[in-house]
């Protein structure tokens, strides 16, 4: 190779070497980019043009970005389970909160109502004890009233979240679809940040609702649901609709006009489904049970007793008419809530008989809410809840130790190091500095050459 | 080998920090609160014996009130029969004591006055009533079981229901008295009336008519003391049945406060012990990435 030749080839090696550096320092710049994947260039050595010559130095072959494909799958199918549990916890600690302090709540009110009807068994003429009964029977109606609207209002707050889940859900696949696009008409070498982004979305989207992705030759994916329902195809996306259930007005997600709400299995939104569709109504129909025989037991041994005047006993309670809303709507009668007198504690037309009363005070240990007592059932609802959320973190913690192992082996793939990247910069430095030399060396020997002339 | 990048340590050091930082807030909680658990998923199974104890805390607190109530009731029951028994004695003493053909015609009169004032102490005695209630009326307590016109007593205005009070769950102490059977049982009449007859026999000399009467005193007398010897046992029985649920209360508290609550010097070392992971924590955090290969480059 002529001296010139020379010159020309040094001249391509530090323009290597400075992409080198290039890349460096963009790996650098982007060590806090969520989603970034490190690149690395890859230098070719540009073979001889005739066998008189070592080779016509390097060139830039391409940027590739560092990603295993399978650590990002195996991301997109934990995510979703993780969250879903995550979505569970959260929302769950809502109705949680709901049930109140252990002897602060539905348990204090019962133990109080019982224990009125124990005070009037001992007292059954006076009328401090049967105004006694009286409030402590509305303090119990309201108890569950406001507990089943708590749980009501928890079940509301999950709704607003399905909804928010829903809108970002259609943001991302908006958001994926236009990266298709751009994805499909770019270079592959320019495409590595959109790939980035895409990865990312994926990420998030897997998060919030089981997917199945395709990764296509070109660089793009398709996106659809567990179920196969279309998210992404190519640059279309295929957003998914809400409508209001009749009754509740709870969010019914569509696609494609199809209720799909019951086959989301899995992700953020199944979770928050499960808690507004399936456990939070579970709870209030124990509540419900639990007021509902209260409330029918009550009435019952009442009805058959005699109150002050020596009058029959009517209904205690206003009688649900169905399990269904018996928290929401307890009250007590009007008749009694107005002439504590009207309340039966006798079994006999006597106004100092405490029979019923007795029987009424022993009702806290008769096993009538599905085979327990009343404070059984309420404990029973209290653990039912605290379980349902300690299984959710519990299970959250083990699948999040999972997403956190994948996490590490992908950035141990498409992390950026910085101690990798300094002696990167160190290498394309000091291969920079020694083309340079070398490109000195070819002036000086040119020099040389030029001074024999003279 | 796993390549380390600087997310992995950024990852890792952030979660170990937000995890010692979750575990000491928790055991400061639970230092200043003195409980175990704050909200049923803490511990769910123990949420729920705690729930449990506390129920049935509050049905022995209100069985141990039941029995003080009853304690106090039948205290006053057991007086009134003692007074009832002394006036029963004394027409006794003084019917006996006008058995006699000796005495004068003012002599028979203060004896059957004497009579007369033990009906009206009986009298006055069924009729106590406790709290609004006539402990001698039955069922039918919110009105007197005895009214008087002049000198005569009525017929027994009460019933025959013996109203009775839960003690526990398995045992109930009756807290009325049926003054009619105990005053008139199956006997042709009442106290009163045969007091009345005892006081007539005794002004008019007839010791056939006081021979009557006192072996009628002497039934009603059995009655009473009868009747008192029932109050008695059950006054003696609420000692040990309060013995018994304060027994049971301490168990029950013992169980909830091991359920809900924390052992202090337990959870101040775990406060410690969270505190030091912590600080460590943080510390390893801080010398993350602090010395990197940069350094070493001119």
């Amino acid at each position: 190779m002529s001296l010139f030749g020379m010159l020309g080839t040094t001249a391509r090696a530090l323009d290597a070497q400075r992409f080198g550096l290039d890349v460096v320092g963009n790996n650098l710049a982007n060590v806090n980019t969520a989603g970034y994947s490190k690149r690395v260039v890859d230098l070719g050595a540009v073979p001889p043009s005739d066998r008189y010559s070592a080779g016509n130095g390097v060139e830039v072959l391409s940027v590739r970005s560092m990603r295993d494909r399978l650590y990002d799958q195996r991301l997109f199918d934990e995510l979703p389970l993780e969250q879903q549990q995550a979505a569970i916890s959260d929302a769950l600690g809502l109705a949680e909160v709901a049930l109140g302090k252990p002897g602060g709540s539905i348990d204090a009110a019962l133990a109080d109502f019982f224990d009125a009807f124990a005070e009037l068994s001992d007292s059954p003429a006076s009328t401090t004890a049967r105004q006694q009964v009286v409030s402590e029977a509305q303090a119990l109606a309201g108890d569950f009233s406001s507990m089943a609207s708590r749980l009501s209002d928890a079940a509301r707050a999950t709704d607003a979240r399905v909804r928010s889940d829903v809108e970002r859900i259609n943001a991302l696949t908006t958001q994926l679809a236009t990266l298709n696009k751009s994805i499909g008409s770019s270079p592959a070498s320019d495409a590595l940040h959109l790939q980035d982004e895409q990865v990312q979305a994926v990420k998030e989207l897997s998060g919030l609702l089981g997917t199945q992705v395709l990764q296509l030759s070109d660089g793009t994916v398709q996106v659809s649901t567990r179920s196969g329902k279309p998210l992404v195809i190519g640059s279309d996306a295929y957003p998914l609709g809400v409508t209001n259930a009749p009754g509740t007005g709870f969010a019914q997600v569509t696609s494609g006009g199809t209720d799909i709400t019951a086959a989301i299995g899995d992700g953020h939104l199944a979770g928050l489904i499960e808690v507004r569709d399936t456990l939070i109504p579970g709870y209030t129909t124990r509540l419900d049970e639990l007021a509902h025989a209260v409330a029918t037991q009550v009435n019952t041994l009442h009805a058959t007793g005699y109150d002050l005047t020596g009058t029959a006993g009517g209904a205690f309670f206003t009688p649900p008419a169905t399990v269904a809303g018996a928290a929401a709507g307890l009250q007590v009668s009007a008749a009694i809530a107005g002439d504590p007198s009207r309340v039966a504690a006798a079994a006999v037309a006597a106004p100092g008989d405490n029979q019923i009363a007795r029987q009424l005070a022993n009702l806290r240990d008769g096993t009538f809410v599905s085979g327990a007592t009343p404070g059984a059932a309420w404990s029973g609802l209290v653990y039912r809840v605290g379980a349902d959320v300690s299984a959710a973190e519990g299970e959250q913690r083990s699948r999040g130790e999972i997403v956190n192992q994948i996490e590490l082996l992908r950035d141990s793939v498409s992390g950026v190091s910085i101690d990798e990247e300094a002696a990167m910069m160190m290498r394309f430095q000091r291969a920079y500095e020694a083309n340079a030399r070398f490109f000195t060396v070819i002036d000086e020997t040119l020099q040389t050459l030029l001074s024999l002339k003279r | 080998m796993l390549r380390v990048t600087f997310n992995t340590l950024f990852r890792n050091s952030m979660r170990d920090v937000q995890r010692t930082g979750s575990e000491f807030a928790r055991a400061q909680e639970q230092v200043s609160s003195g409980k175990r658990i704050q909200k049923a998923s803490d511990d769910p199974s123990s949420a729920a014996t705690g729930l449990r104890e506390r129920e049935e805390l509050r049905t022995t607190d209100r069985y141990r009130e039941a029995n003080d109530s009853v304690d106090s009731r039948l205290r006053v029951v057991d007086s009134v029969l003692t007074d009832v028994i002394s006036s029963l004695q004394h027409a006794q003493t003084r019917g006996a004591a006008g058995r006699t053909t000796v005495l004068s015609a003012e002599q028979r009169e203060a004896i059957a006055l004497e009579i007369e004032g033990a009906k009206q102490s009986i009298f006055t005695a069924v009729n106590t009533s406790y709290r609004g209630i006539y402990l001698f009326g039955g069922a039918d307590n919110t009105t007197a079981p005895y009214t008087k016109s002049g000198s005569t007593v009525s017929a027994y205005q009460g019933d025959a229901t013996v109203v009775s009070v839960d003690t526990s769950r398995t045992s109930s102490a009756a807290v009325t008295v049926d003054g009619g059977s105990m005053l008139q049982g199956s006997a042709a009449q009442d106290v009163f009336q045969l007091l009345d007859g005892l006081a007539s026999a005794v002004r008019a000399g007839n010791m056939t008519g006081i021979d009557a009467g006192l072996v009628e005193v002497e039934q009603a007398f059995n009655r009473v003391t009868a009747v008192q010897s029932r109050v008695g046992a059950t006054l003696s029985a609420l000692p040990a049945e309060k013995a018994r649920l304060d027994e049971l209360r301490r168990a029950s508290d013992s169980r909830r406060s091991q359920a809900e609550e924390i052992s202090l010097s337990e959870a101040i070392s775990e406060m410690t012990r969270a505190k030091q992971a912590q600080e460590v924590a943080i510390a390893a955090a801080g010398t993350n990435q602090k010395t990197t290969l940069l350094d070493y480059l001119r």
